[in-house]
């Protein structure tokens, strides 16, 4: 009496085929979102400790790929196109942090990539598909770019004047597969139009790995996080660049408008707008009020510029009006999420133009303020 | 016995004159851009066109890659979808799949002939389409100096030699390959299911345009990483510097998935079928 053969006792029926179909598919889709779903370990470092922690994090090298999300629908006005779709879209960028003067940052596009590589004092911004490098010396004022938005270095400008009473823990999350402790940051100020931030930190080096931006308590306005991290510091060659022979180099003195007005518009604006103190770094034509959550930044414009963003605000949803009075200057402004956009003066006259993270009186204070405390300077 | 099959259905690949009608219609589009980009010497503004389309004015080199992403999203994949679902569902319709099952072939080994052969169409076809636009770009395209000296400028600024670029491009080739393997999964599985191969094109393409619209779709950031065409065109991310394996990676993991599966429910419906045609 020998064993059965194999095929007698694992015959082959239709149920069966079709089992080993369902089976595999299952294990195929089922083990990597089971994997995903792996709840986070917690921590139990307190808010202060952790604060502390992300703070020192500052010099610390990383590298990773970083998704943000934002939904934040700014006017579309030439001169701030990038900054619209900065805010109001997602993307995808690769970073390499070795310190604050050397790192770049790569805007990954489906055509092609806008990297920023910064050395020292100098940036170089290649353009693939225009298949050119454009060098700049780093301006004291300029707008925001993509560099900016990596979660450490959001979180870092957020962090700035907050103290110990203004952040709590929040449960750690699974981020770029570390379990990473969260911290709540509430702003002190009235005038912010913030109603809290949460980040999540590498528990080993206190890097940011997750930042959200809320203006209430519904979804996130803005969302910065890694996908991998890694929190070794990368080697020199990964922040180098050499443009290739069949690249176009050139040298930019100015590097957005925010930079030219800065250098050439013949004004100051005051020392402080709607209680906030100016920056020591803002000591030109540019203000640049408060810090952390509760910042603005006041930029004069002329006419042609002032006119065009103005239409733009016109038609931007939610938009609010005002004729010029005795009691106050004329003013556009419009609020998105946690961002006011507010520009004074009527068509022709320029303006004044002031954006931040400031609620909606605070915004009018501000632009009132500078307004009226602004003062013509001689051209230097 | 397998072999024997699969060289009849080369044989009979190569001997159609619908094989090479469809291919030359494929490198066709490209050939007419690259006219159309000698000729006017204007290329597509940032962000709007295909990848590699505004690099070509400079580098003729590099216009298999643009040609490639100007088939890879639609004109390849209806080719193989065409192809593929007509495989089982052809010869039911011709009433020939009867005869062909009563020699002793085995379901299984047919569907294996019929799955090489449909992927030695999409060999040529990506093949053909390369070659053509190598030879367009090195003589339409590009700026003479810097096609013929090199180096090639990667996408992230730095330089690539000739033998990094082959490279890639190969693995470039071989990534869009695989992406029409999961094309030919998908029909092939439609062919057992379909009983003409005009149904089972269209439930491929049915699949590939529905995961087109969603990748495009905000709502649907929750299912885009499972999306058979969400990595397609990730074959850009190596031409990065450093090369960007994370979406190619996934790519191939996901396209790997979607063709067992796809497969495995071909294999299983086509195996326990009732053929009367």
């Amino acid at each position: 009496m020998g064993d059965p053969p194999l095929c007698s006792v694992f015959e082959v029926t239709p149920f069966r085929r079709w089992c080993v179909v369902a089976l595999g598919t299952l294990l195929l889709i089922g083990v990597p979102i089971g994997l995903r779903a792996l709840p986070a370990a917690e921590s139990d470092v307190s808010a202060s400790a952790l604060l502390e922690r992300v703070r020192a994090s500052q010099d610390a090298g990383w590298s990773g790929y970083v998704e943000t999300e934002g939904t934040l629908q700014l006017p579309d006005a030439d001169q701030f196109s990038d900054v619209g779709a900065l805010f109001g879209e997602g993307t995808v960028l690769r970073a390499w942090w070795r310190d604050a003067d050397h790192w770049r940052v790569d805007q990954l596009l489906l055509t092609g990539e806008r990297d920023l590589i910064h050395d020292g004092g100098r940036t170089t911004a290649w353009d693939y598909e225009r298949a050119e490098a454009t060098v700049s010396r780093d301006p004291d004022i300029r707008l925001p770019r993509s560099a900016d938005l990596v979660p450490p270095e959001l979180a870092r400008r957020f962090l700035d004047g907050v103290g110990d009473g203004d952040v709590s823990r929040l449960d750690a999350r699974r981020v770029a597969g570390v379990s990473a402790p969260g911290l709540r940051i509430v702003p002190s100020s009235e005038l912010s139009s913030i109603d809290h931030v949460d980040l999540w930190a590498d528990p080993d080096t206190g890097v940011p790995l997750r930042v959200e931006v809320y203006a209430g308590s519904g979804k996130p306005a803005f969302t910065s996080t890694f996908e991998e991290f890694d929190g070794a510091r990368p080697p020199a060659a990964d922040v180098d660049f050499t443009a290739t022979p069949s690249s176009d180099v050139e040298y930019d003195d100015v590097l957005d408008i925010a930079d030219a007005a800065n250098q050439y518009a013949p004004v100051r604006p005051p020392r402080t707008v709607a209680g906030l103190a100016k920056s020591e770094s803002s000591d030109r034509a540019v203000g640049v009020y408060g810090e952390g959550l509760t910042q603005v930044i006041a930029i004069p414009l002329r006419d042609r510029e002032a006119d065009a963003l103005r239409d733009q605000l016109a038609v931007t949803p939610g938009v609010e009006r005002t004729d010029g009075t005795e009691d106050g200057p004329g003013r556009t402004l419009v609020t998105v999420g946690p961002l006011g956009v507010v520009l004074t003066g009527t068509e022709g006259e320029g303006g004044w133009l002031l954006a931040g993270t400031l609620n909606r009186d605070g915004l009018v204070r501000a632009a009132d303020d500078v307004v009226r405390g602004f003062r013509y300077v001689g051209r230097g | 016995m397998t072999g024997a099959l699969i060289r009849v259905e080369l044989s009979k690949l190569v001997r159609s004159r619908r094989t090479w009608v469809t291919i030359a219609l494929i490198d066709a589009l490209p050939t007419l851009v690259a006219l159309l980009l000698a000729w006017t010497d204007l290329g597509p503004r940032p962000g709007t066109g295909p990848a590699f389309l505004s690099a070509v004015l400079t580098d003729g080199t590099l216009f298999p890659l643009a040609a490639l992403a100007i088939v890879l999203p639609l004109f390849l994949p209806i080719a193989v979808a065409i192809t593929a679902g007509e495989a089982i569902a052809g010869e039911a319709q011709q009433g020939t799949l009867r005869y062909l099952l009563v020699r002793p072939v085995g379901r299984t080994r047919l569907l294996v002939a019929k799955l090489v052969a449909v992927m030695a169409f999409v060999v040529l076809t990506v093949l053909v389409v390369a070659v053509t636009a190598y030879v367009l770009g090195v003589l339409l395209l590009g700026n003479e100096t810097v096609t013929a000296t090199g180096p090639a400028t990667s996408v992230s600024g730095s330089s690539m030699s000739t033998a990094e670029l082959l490279g890639r491009t190969g693995l470039a080739l071989g990534y869009a390959m695989l992406c029409m393997l999961c094309v030919a999964a998908i029909a092939l599985f439609f062919s057992t299911v379909a009983d003409s191969p005009l149904g089972a094109a269209l439930g491929t393409l049915a699949i590939l345009v529905a995961s087109t619209l969603l990748i495009t779709l905000d709502a649907a950031n929750a299912v885009q990483p499972y999306l058979p065409t969400r990595y397609w065109l990730a074959f850009v991310d190596l031409f990065r510097d450093p090369i960007l394996w994370r979406d190619v990676v996934r790519g191939v993991v996901l396209q790997g998935v979607y063709v067992v599966v796809f497969l495995g429910a071909g294999w299983a419906n086509f195996t326990t079928k009732d053929v009367t045609d």
